[in-house]
Protein backbone atom coordinates (compact mmCIF):
# COMPACT_ATOMS: atom_id res chain seq x y z
CA UNK A 1 0.00 0.00 0.00
CA UNK A 2 2.86 2.35 0.83
CA UNK A 3 4.33 1.60 -2.57
CA UNK A 4 1.09 2.50 -4.30
CA UNK A 5 1.00 5.82 -2.48
CA UNK A 6 4.62 6.46 -3.31
CA UNK A 7 4.07 5.73 -6.99
CA UNK A 8 1.07 8.08 -7.06
CA UNK A 9 3.18 10.77 -5.36
CA UNK A 10 5.98 10.40 -7.85
CA UNK A 11 3.66 10.42 -10.85
CA UNK A 12 1.67 13.32 -9.46
CA UNK A 13 -1.61 11.49 -10.10
CA UNK A 14 -4.84 13.13 -9.10
CA UNK A 15 -6.69 9.91 -8.26
CA UNK A 16 -7.94 11.37 -5.01
CA UNK A 17 -10.65 8.83 -4.21
CA UNK A 18 -8.16 5.98 -4.44
CA UNK A 19 -5.58 7.83 -2.35
CA UNK A 20 -8.20 8.48 0.32
CA UNK A 21 -9.27 4.82 0.35
CA UNK A 22 -5.74 3.45 0.62
CA UNK A 23 -4.37 6.25 2.79
CA UNK A 24 -7.17 6.24 5.32
CA UNK A 25 -6.74 2.54 5.94
CA UNK A 26 -2.97 2.85 6.12
CA UNK A 27 -3.13 5.68 8.63
CA UNK A 28 -5.75 4.22 10.91
CA UNK A 29 -4.43 0.69 11.04
CA UNK A 30 -0.75 0.72 10.25
CA UNK A 31 0.47 4.07 11.48
CA UNK A 32 3.09 2.61 13.78
CA UNK A 33 4.81 0.71 10.98
CA UNK A 34 5.24 3.69 8.70
CA UNK A 35 8.10 5.42 10.47
CA UNK A 36 8.97 8.81 9.08
CA UNK A 37 7.05 8.16 5.91
CA UNK A 38 3.90 8.90 7.82
CA UNK A 39 4.30 12.67 7.56
CA UNK A 40 4.49 12.75 3.79
CA UNK A 41 1.59 10.33 3.67
CA UNK A 42 -0.44 12.61 5.92
CA UNK A 43 0.24 15.45 3.48
CA UNK A 44 -0.70 13.36 0.45
CA UNK A 45 -3.86 12.01 2.04
CA UNK A 46 -4.86 15.42 3.31
CA UNK A 47 -4.74 16.96 -0.15
CA UNK A 48 -6.66 14.01 -1.60
CA UNK A 49 -9.23 14.32 1.17
CA UNK A 50 -9.75 17.98 0.31
CA UNK A 51 -10.37 16.91 -3.28
CA UNK A 52 -13.05 14.48 -2.12
CA UNK A 53 -14.70 16.89 0.29
CA UNK A 54 -13.61 14.75 3.24
CA UNK A 55 -12.94 17.63 5.59
CA UNK A 56 -12.98 15.28 8.58
CA UNK A 57 -10.05 13.28 7.26
CA UNK A 58 -8.25 16.40 6.04
CA UNK A 59 -8.50 18.02 9.45
CA UNK A 60 -7.18 14.90 11.19
CA UNK A 61 -4.14 14.80 8.92
CA UNK A 62 -3.59 18.53 9.25
CA UNK A 63 -3.71 18.42 13.04
CA UNK A 64 -1.15 15.62 13.17
CA UNK A 65 1.14 17.59 10.89
CA UNK A 66 0.68 20.77 12.93
CA UNK A 67 1.58 18.95 16.13
CA UNK A 68 4.74 17.56 14.57
CA UNK A 69 5.85 20.62 12.59
CA UNK A 70 4.40 23.62 14.44
CA UNK A 71 6.16 26.45 12.60
CA UNK A 72 6.46 24.91 9.19
CA UNK A 73 5.49 27.02 6.20
CA UNK A 74 4.79 23.85 4.31
CA UNK A 75 2.15 22.89 6.85
CA UNK A 76 0.79 26.44 6.90
CA UNK A 77 0.33 26.15 3.16
CA UNK A 78 -1.79 23.07 3.77
CA UNK A 79 -3.92 25.06 6.20
CA UNK A 80 -4.43 27.57 3.41
CA UNK A 81 -5.41 24.82 1.00
CA UNK A 82 -8.04 23.63 3.41
CA UNK A 83 -9.49 27.14 3.52
CA UNK A 84 -9.49 27.13 -0.28
CA UNK A 85 -11.35 23.82 -0.32
CA UNK A 86 -13.96 25.34 1.98
CA UNK A 87 -14.16 28.23 -0.51
CA UNK A 88 -13.06 30.69 2.18
CA UNK A 89 -10.89 32.44 -0.37
CA UNK A 90 -10.48 35.72 1.53
CA UNK A 91 -9.27 33.88 4.63
CA UNK A 92 -6.97 31.75 2.51
CA UNK A 93 -5.49 34.83 0.85
CA UNK A 94 -4.88 36.53 4.21
CA UNK A 95 -3.22 33.35 5.43
CA UNK A 96 -0.97 33.16 2.38
CA UNK A 97 -0.09 36.84 2.58
CA UNK A 98 1.07 36.30 6.16
CA UNK A 99 3.39 33.50 5.02
CA UNK A 100 4.72 35.65 2.19
CA UNK A 101 5.46 38.45 4.66
CA UNK A 102 7.79 36.11 6.49
CA UNK A 103 9.15 34.46 3.36
CA UNK A 104 8.67 36.42 0.13
CA UNK A 105 10.39 33.73 -1.96
CA UNK A 106 7.89 31.01 -1.10
CA UNK A 107 6.91 29.98 -4.62
CA UNK A 108 4.42 27.31 -3.56
CA UNK A 109 2.35 29.87 -1.70
CA UNK A 110 2.48 32.37 -4.57
CA UNK A 111 1.16 29.66 -6.84
CA UNK A 112 -1.66 28.89 -4.41
CA UNK A 113 -2.74 32.52 -4.66
CA UNK A 114 -2.84 32.17 -8.43
CA UNK A 115 -4.87 28.97 -8.08
CA UNK A 116 -7.40 30.88 -6.02
CA UNK A 117 -7.82 33.34 -8.89
CA UNK A 118 -8.34 30.44 -11.26
CA UNK A 119 -10.86 28.80 -8.94
CA UNK A 120 -12.80 32.05 -8.78
CA UNK A 121 -12.91 32.20 -12.56
CA UNK A 122 -10.73 35.32 -12.68
CA UNK A 123 -8.70 34.15 -15.67
CA UNK A 124 -7.36 37.56 -16.68
CA UNK A 125 -5.96 38.25 -13.22
CA UNK A 126 -4.60 34.72 -12.95
CA UNK A 127 -2.82 35.16 -16.28
CA UNK A 128 -1.40 38.51 -15.21
CA UNK A 129 -0.16 37.20 -11.84
CA UNK A 130 1.30 34.09 -13.44
CA UNK A 131 3.17 36.20 -16.00
CA UNK A 132 4.63 38.32 -13.19
CA UNK A 133 5.58 35.18 -11.30
CA UNK A 134 7.32 33.73 -14.35
CA UNK A 135 9.38 36.90 -14.88
CA UNK A 136 10.97 36.11 -11.53
CA UNK A 137 10.94 32.32 -11.62
CA UNK A 138 11.63 31.66 -15.26
CA UNK A 139 12.49 28.00 -14.77
CA UNK A 140 9.23 26.89 -13.20
CA UNK A 141 7.91 24.39 -15.73
CA UNK A 142 4.70 23.65 -13.90
CA UNK A 143 3.91 27.34 -14.07
CA UNK A 144 4.65 27.61 -17.80
CA UNK A 145 2.34 24.68 -18.40
CA UNK A 146 -0.41 26.16 -16.27
CA UNK A 147 -0.07 29.43 -18.18
CA UNK A 148 -0.32 27.65 -21.53
CA UNK A 149 -3.55 26.01 -20.33
CA UNK A 150 -4.98 29.35 -19.23
CA UNK A 151 -4.15 30.90 -22.60
CA UNK A 152 -5.69 27.97 -24.49
CA UNK A 153 -8.90 28.32 -22.48
CA UNK A 154 -8.97 32.00 -23.46
CA UNK A 155 -8.35 31.00 -27.09
CA UNK A 156 -5.11 33.03 -27.10
CA UNK A 157 -3.23 30.39 -29.06
CA UNK A 158 -0.28 32.59 -29.95
CA UNK A 159 0.66 33.12 -26.32
CA UNK A 160 -0.06 29.49 -25.46
CA UNK A 161 2.39 28.51 -28.20
CA UNK A 162 5.01 30.79 -26.64
CA UNK A 163 4.65 29.03 -23.28
CA UNK A 164 4.97 25.63 -24.90
CA UNK A 165 8.06 26.84 -26.79
CA UNK A 166 9.67 27.65 -23.43
CA UNK A 167 8.84 24.15 -22.25
CA UNK A 168 10.18 22.52 -25.41
CA UNK A 169 13.45 24.46 -25.10
CA UNK A 170 14.07 23.19 -21.60
CA UNK A 171 12.70 19.70 -22.27
CA UNK A 172 13.70 18.83 -25.82
CA UNK A 173 13.02 15.13 -25.29
CA UNK A 174 9.49 15.51 -23.99
CA UNK A 175 7.17 14.26 -26.72
CA UNK A 176 4.07 15.57 -24.93
CA UNK A 177 5.12 19.22 -25.12
CA UNK A 178 5.98 18.79 -28.80
CA UNK A 179 2.63 17.25 -29.51
CA UNK A 180 0.69 19.89 -27.55
CA UNK A 181 2.60 22.65 -29.35
CA UNK A 182 1.63 21.06 -32.66
CA UNK A 183 -2.03 20.95 -31.58
CA UNK A 184 -1.95 24.65 -30.71
CA UNK A 185 -0.38 25.53 -34.06
CA UNK A 186 -2.95 23.42 -35.89
CA UNK A 187 -5.76 25.15 -34.02
CA UNK A 188 -4.34 28.56 -34.93
CA UNK A 189 -4.79 27.58 -38.56
CA UNK A 190 -3.36 28.90 -41.78
CA UNK A 191 -0.92 27.18 -44.09
CA UNK A 192 2.25 28.15 -42.22
CA UNK A 193 0.89 26.96 -38.91
CA UNK A 194 -0.36 23.72 -40.44
CA UNK A 195 3.08 22.97 -41.82
CA UNK A 196 4.65 23.78 -38.47
CA UNK A 197 2.07 21.57 -36.78
CA UNK A 198 2.90 18.72 -39.10
CA UNK A 199 6.61 19.09 -38.39
CA UNK A 200 6.11 19.08 -34.64
CA UNK A 201 3.73 16.11 -34.75
CA UNK A 202 6.48 14.33 -36.68
CA UNK A 203 9.03 15.38 -34.07
CA UNK A 204 6.80 14.08 -31.27
CA UNK A 205 6.59 10.77 -33.11
CA UNK A 206 10.35 10.62 -33.44
CA UNK A 207 10.56 11.02 -29.67
CA UNK A 208 7.81 8.47 -29.02
CA UNK A 209 6.51 6.43 -31.90
CA UNK A 210 3.51 5.26 -29.94
CA UNK A 211 2.01 8.71 -29.37
CA UNK A 212 -1.38 8.25 -31.05
CA UNK A 213 -2.26 11.92 -30.86
CA UNK A 214 0.92 12.77 -32.76
CA UNK A 215 0.13 10.12 -35.35
CA UNK A 216 -3.42 11.34 -35.87
CA UNK A 217 -2.18 14.92 -35.85
CA UNK A 218 0.40 14.17 -38.52
CA UNK A 219 -2.30 12.53 -40.62
CA UNK A 220 -4.75 15.42 -40.22
CA UNK A 221 -2.25 18.19 -40.89
CA UNK A 222 -0.71 16.46 -43.92
CA UNK A 223 -4.19 15.73 -45.30
CA UNK A 224 -5.32 19.32 -44.91
CA UNK A 225 -2.18 20.65 -46.57
CA UNK A 226 -2.54 18.20 -49.45
CA UNK A 227 -6.20 19.07 -49.89
CA UNK A 228 -5.55 22.81 -50.05
CA UNK A 229 -5.84 24.36 -53.51
CA UNK A 230 -3.08 26.86 -52.73
CA UNK A 231 -0.12 24.49 -52.52
CA UNK A 232 2.31 23.54 -55.24
CA UNK A 233 2.15 20.12 -56.82
CA UNK A 234 5.32 19.01 -55.06
CA UNK A 235 4.07 20.03 -51.61
CA UNK A 236 0.80 18.26 -52.36
CA UNK A 237 2.59 15.10 -53.43
CA UNK A 238 4.85 15.13 -50.35
CA UNK A 239 1.98 15.60 -47.98
CA UNK A 240 -0.08 12.87 -49.60
CA UNK A 241 2.91 10.61 -48.94
CA UNK A 242 3.13 11.68 -45.29
CA UNK A 243 -0.59 11.22 -44.81
CA UNK A 244 -0.52 7.81 -46.43
CA UNK A 245 2.34 6.75 -44.15
CA UNK A 246 0.48 8.02 -41.10
CA UNK A 247 -2.71 6.25 -42.18
CA UNK A 248 -0.84 2.97 -42.53
CA UNK A 249 0.68 3.41 -39.06
CA UNK A 250 -2.71 4.22 -37.59
CA UNK A 251 -4.28 1.13 -39.13
CA UNK A 252 -1.42 -0.95 -37.86
CA UNK A 253 -1.73 0.44 -34.35
CA UNK A 254 -5.46 -0.32 -34.30
CA UNK A 255 -4.93 -3.85 -35.57
CA UNK A 256 -2.35 -4.44 -32.88
CA UNK A 257 -4.68 -3.13 -30.22
CA UNK A 258 -7.63 -5.07 -31.56
CA UNK A 259 -5.89 -8.42 -31.33
CA UNK A 260 -7.55 -10.57 -28.76
CA UNK A 261 -10.45 -8.23 -28.33
CA UNK A 262 -13.31 -8.91 -30.67
CA UNK A 263 -15.44 -6.02 -29.50
CA UNK A 264 -12.96 -3.49 -30.69
CA UNK A 265 -13.59 -4.39 -34.29
CA UNK A 266 -15.97 -1.47 -34.63
CA UNK A 267 -13.12 0.90 -33.91
CA UNK A 268 -10.81 -0.68 -36.46
CA UNK A 269 -13.44 -0.62 -39.16
CA UNK A 270 -14.43 2.95 -38.32
CA UNK A 271 -10.81 4.09 -38.54
CA UNK A 272 -10.25 2.37 -41.87
CA UNK A 273 -13.38 3.94 -43.29
CA UNK A 274 -12.49 7.35 -41.94
CA UNK A 275 -9.05 7.19 -43.49
CA UNK A 276 -10.51 6.03 -46.79
CA UNK A 277 -13.12 8.75 -46.87
CA UNK A 278 -10.47 11.41 -46.26
CA UNK A 279 -8.34 9.96 -49.06
CA UNK A 280 -11.16 10.74 -51.46
CA UNK A 281 -11.31 14.39 -50.45
CA UNK A 282 -7.54 14.70 -50.83
CA UNK A 283 -7.27 13.56 -54.41
CA UNK B 1 -37.71 20.08 -32.04
CA UNK B 2 -37.73 18.60 -28.56
CA UNK B 3 -35.13 16.02 -27.74
CA UNK B 4 -35.44 13.32 -25.17
CA UNK B 5 -32.64 11.67 -23.29
CA UNK B 6 -32.57 7.97 -22.53
CA UNK B 7 -31.24 6.74 -19.23
CA UNK B 8 -28.08 5.52 -20.91
CA UNK B 9 -27.29 8.89 -22.50
CA UNK B 10 -28.03 10.84 -19.31
CA UNK B 11 -26.12 8.64 -16.93
CA UNK B 12 -23.02 8.40 -19.10
CA UNK B 13 -22.87 12.20 -19.30
CA UNK B 14 -23.02 12.48 -15.53
CA UNK B 15 -20.53 9.67 -15.01
CA UNK B 16 -18.12 11.51 -17.30
CA UNK B 17 -18.52 14.71 -15.28
CA UNK B 18 -18.14 12.77 -12.03
CA UNK B 19 -14.97 11.04 -13.19
CA UNK B 20 -13.19 14.35 -13.75
CA UNK B 21 -14.64 16.75 -11.19
CA UNK B 22 -11.71 19.14 -11.55
CA UNK B 23 -11.89 19.37 -15.36
CA UNK B 24 -14.20 20.49 -18.07
CA UNK B 25 -15.58 17.50 -19.97
CA UNK B 26 -17.44 17.20 -23.24
CA UNK B 27 -18.98 14.66 -25.56
CA UNK B 28 -21.44 13.98 -28.33
CA UNK B 29 -25.06 12.90 -28.22
CA UNK B 30 -26.32 10.41 -30.78
CA UNK B 31 -29.76 9.32 -31.84
CA UNK B 32 -31.07 6.60 -34.08
CA UNK B 33 -31.53 7.66 -37.67
CA UNK B 34 -35.22 7.91 -38.35
CA UNK B 35 -36.95 7.66 -41.67
CA UNK B 36 -38.38 10.74 -43.34
CA UNK B 37 -40.48 13.10 -41.28
CA UNK B 38 -44.18 12.48 -41.49
CA UNK B 39 -46.05 14.66 -43.90
CA UNK B 40 -47.68 16.79 -41.24
CA UNK B 41 -44.28 18.01 -40.12
CA UNK B 42 -44.73 16.79 -36.55
CA UNK B 43 -42.57 13.78 -35.93
CA UNK B 44 -41.98 12.61 -32.41
CA UNK B 45 -39.17 14.01 -30.28
CA UNK B 46 -35.65 13.02 -31.22
CA UNK B 47 -34.52 10.31 -28.83
CA UNK B 48 -30.86 10.59 -27.79
CA UNK B 49 -30.12 6.95 -27.16
CA UNK B 50 -26.48 7.29 -26.28
CA UNK B 51 -23.61 9.66 -25.77
CA UNK B 52 -19.91 9.39 -26.55
CA UNK B 53 -17.67 11.02 -23.94
CA UNK B 54 -14.90 12.90 -25.73
CA UNK B 55 -12.36 14.89 -23.73
CA UNK B 56 -11.51 16.16 -20.30
CA UNK B 57 -9.30 19.08 -19.35
CA UNK B 58 -8.39 21.25 -22.31
CA UNK B 59 -11.32 21.27 -24.71
CA UNK B 60 -10.25 24.10 -26.97
CA UNK B 61 -7.78 22.33 -29.26
CA UNK B 62 -8.87 21.38 -32.77
CA UNK B 63 -6.97 18.37 -34.12
CA UNK B 64 -8.18 15.62 -31.77
CA UNK B 65 -11.67 17.07 -31.84
CA UNK B 66 -11.69 16.75 -35.64
CA UNK B 67 -10.43 13.19 -35.42
CA UNK B 68 -13.11 12.33 -32.89
CA UNK B 69 -15.91 13.93 -34.90
CA UNK B 70 -14.88 12.14 -38.09
CA UNK B 71 -14.33 8.80 -36.41
CA UNK B 72 -17.57 8.91 -34.46
CA UNK B 73 -19.43 10.03 -37.55
CA UNK B 74 -18.16 6.92 -39.35
CA UNK B 75 -19.13 4.75 -36.40
CA UNK B 76 -22.58 6.31 -36.40
CA UNK B 77 -23.10 5.45 -40.04
CA UNK B 78 -22.26 1.81 -39.30
CA UNK B 79 -24.80 1.72 -36.50
CA UNK B 80 -27.52 3.79 -38.08
CA UNK B 81 -27.03 6.66 -35.65
CA UNK B 82 -26.74 10.39 -36.24
CA UNK B 83 -24.87 12.90 -34.11
CA UNK B 84 -27.61 15.19 -32.83
CA UNK B 85 -26.04 17.14 -30.04
CA UNK B 86 -23.10 18.07 -27.89
CA UNK B 87 -22.73 18.08 -24.12
CA UNK B 88 -20.29 19.91 -21.91
CA UNK B 89 -19.65 20.40 -18.22
CA UNK B 90 -17.51 23.47 -17.49
CA UNK B 91 -14.49 23.55 -15.22
CA UNK B 92 -16.11 26.33 -13.20
CA UNK B 93 -19.14 24.82 -11.52
CA UNK B 94 -20.83 28.17 -11.12
CA UNK B 95 -20.86 28.77 -14.85
CA UNK B 96 -23.00 26.51 -16.98
CA UNK B 97 -23.38 28.56 -20.13
CA UNK B 98 -22.21 27.19 -23.48
CA UNK B 99 -18.89 28.79 -24.38
CA UNK B 100 -17.13 29.30 -27.69
CA UNK B 101 -16.03 25.67 -27.97
CA UNK B 102 -19.55 24.41 -27.36
CA UNK B 103 -21.01 26.76 -29.94
CA UNK B 104 -18.40 25.90 -32.54
CA UNK B 105 -18.87 22.15 -32.19
CA UNK B 106 -22.63 22.51 -32.18
CA UNK B 107 -22.44 24.61 -35.35
CA UNK B 108 -20.43 21.81 -36.97
CA UNK B 109 -23.01 19.26 -35.89
CA UNK B 110 -25.79 21.48 -37.23
CA UNK B 111 -24.31 21.13 -40.72
CA UNK B 112 -25.51 17.55 -40.67
CA UNK B 113 -28.46 17.78 -38.33
CA UNK B 114 -30.30 21.05 -38.41
CA UNK B 115 -31.80 20.86 -34.93
CA UNK B 116 -28.62 20.10 -33.04
CA UNK B 117 -28.74 20.88 -29.34
CA UNK B 118 -26.23 21.79 -26.68
CA UNK B 119 -26.69 20.12 -23.33
CA UNK B 120 -24.83 21.77 -20.47
CA UNK B 121 -24.37 19.75 -17.31
CA UNK B 122 -24.75 21.77 -14.14
CA UNK B 123 -21.98 20.27 -12.04
CA UNK B 124 -22.86 22.41 -9.05
CA UNK B 125 -25.97 20.29 -8.55
CA UNK B 126 -24.33 16.93 -9.12
CA UNK B 127 -25.21 14.67 -6.19
CA UNK B 128 -25.26 10.94 -5.57
CA UNK B 129 -29.02 10.84 -5.39
CA UNK B 130 -29.68 12.80 -8.60
CA UNK B 131 -33.09 13.77 -7.34
CA UNK B 132 -33.53 16.38 -10.05
CA UNK B 133 -32.35 16.66 -13.66
CA UNK B 134 -29.20 18.77 -13.76
CA UNK B 135 -28.94 19.60 -17.42
CA UNK B 136 -29.70 22.73 -19.39
CA UNK B 137 -30.77 22.22 -22.98
CA UNK B 138 -30.00 24.92 -25.52
CA UNK B 139 -31.60 25.20 -28.95
CA UNK B 140 -30.36 27.39 -31.77
CA UNK B 141 -33.12 29.90 -32.43
CA UNK B 142 -32.81 33.21 -34.30
CA UNK B 143 -29.04 32.86 -34.44
CA UNK B 144 -28.66 32.52 -30.70
CA UNK B 145 -28.45 29.62 -28.32
CA UNK B 146 -31.50 29.77 -26.09
CA UNK B 147 -32.07 27.91 -22.88
CA UNK B 148 -35.13 25.69 -22.82
CA UNK B 149 -36.97 24.77 -19.65
CA UNK B 150 -36.05 21.22 -18.71
CA UNK B 151 -38.79 19.10 -17.24
CA UNK B 152 -39.04 15.37 -16.84
CA UNK B 153 -40.50 15.38 -20.38
CA UNK B 154 -36.93 15.80 -21.62
CA UNK B 155 -36.35 12.21 -20.55
CA UNK B 156 -37.65 9.01 -22.02
CA UNK B 157 -38.22 7.82 -18.45
CA UNK B 158 -37.01 10.17 -15.72
CA UNK B 159 -37.58 7.78 -12.84
CA UNK B 160 -35.54 5.10 -14.52
CA UNK B 161 -32.82 7.57 -15.48
CA UNK B 162 -32.64 8.89 -11.93
CA UNK B 163 -32.51 5.42 -10.40
CA UNK B 164 -29.83 4.11 -12.75
CA UNK B 165 -27.63 7.21 -12.62
CA UNK B 166 -27.74 7.29 -8.85
CA UNK B 167 -26.90 3.58 -8.59
CA UNK B 168 -23.94 3.91 -10.95
CA UNK B 169 -22.60 7.01 -9.19
CA UNK B 170 -22.78 5.33 -5.80
CA UNK B 171 -21.13 2.23 -7.24
CA UNK B 172 -18.32 4.46 -8.63
CA UNK B 173 -18.84 3.13 -12.17
CA UNK B 174 -17.34 6.35 -13.44
CA UNK B 175 -13.90 4.93 -12.66
CA UNK B 176 -14.41 2.63 -15.64
CA UNK B 177 -15.90 5.18 -18.01
CA UNK B 178 -13.78 5.57 -21.13
CA UNK B 179 -13.67 8.82 -23.05
CA UNK B 180 -11.91 9.56 -26.33
CA UNK B 181 -8.91 10.96 -24.43
CA UNK B 182 -8.53 7.62 -22.63
CA UNK B 183 -8.80 5.88 -26.00
CA UNK B 184 -5.98 8.01 -27.45
CA UNK B 185 -3.84 7.13 -24.41
CA UNK B 186 -4.43 3.42 -25.02
CA UNK B 187 -6.25 2.22 -28.11
CA UNK B 188 -7.61 -0.79 -26.28
CA UNK B 189 -9.86 1.50 -24.24
CA UNK B 190 -13.26 1.35 -25.90
CA UNK B 191 -15.10 4.69 -26.06
CA UNK B 192 -18.39 2.95 -26.77
CA UNK B 193 -18.29 1.80 -23.12
CA UNK B 194 -19.87 -1.64 -23.58
CA UNK B 195 -19.40 -2.56 -19.94
CA UNK B 196 -21.24 0.50 -18.67
CA UNK B 197 -23.95 0.07 -21.30
CA UNK B 198 -24.45 -3.43 -19.99
CA UNK B 199 -24.69 -2.18 -16.40
CA UNK B 200 -27.35 0.27 -17.49
CA UNK B 201 -29.29 -2.46 -19.25
CA UNK B 202 -29.03 -4.71 -16.22
CA UNK B 203 -30.51 -2.02 -14.02
CA UNK B 204 -33.41 -1.22 -16.31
Amino acid sequence: MRDKLRKWREDNCRNSEQIVDVGEELISEHASKLGDDIWIIYEQVMIAALDCSRDDLALTCLQELRKQFPDSHRVKRLTGMRLEALERYDDANKHYDAILQEDPTNTAVRKRKISILRAQGKSTEAIRELNEYLEQFVGDQEAWHELSELYINEHDYGKAAFCLEELMMTNPHNHLYCEQYAEVKYTQGGMENLELARKYFAQALRLNNRNMRALFGLYMSASHIAASPKVSAKVKKDNIKYAAWAAAQINRAYKLAGRGNKDNKCSIKAVEEMLESMQITMS
Amino acid sequence: MPIQLTSQAYCKMLLHAAKYPHCAVNGLLVAEKTKEKKKDGHSGPVLCVDCVPLFHGTLALAPMLEVALTLIDTWCKENNYTIVGYYQANEQTQDSRPNQVAQKVAARISENFSEAVIVMVDSSRLTMSCFEPIVFIYDHLENKWKNREVTTDAFEDWNEAQKITSALLVGRSYENLIDFDNHLDDLRNDWTNPAINKSVLDLC
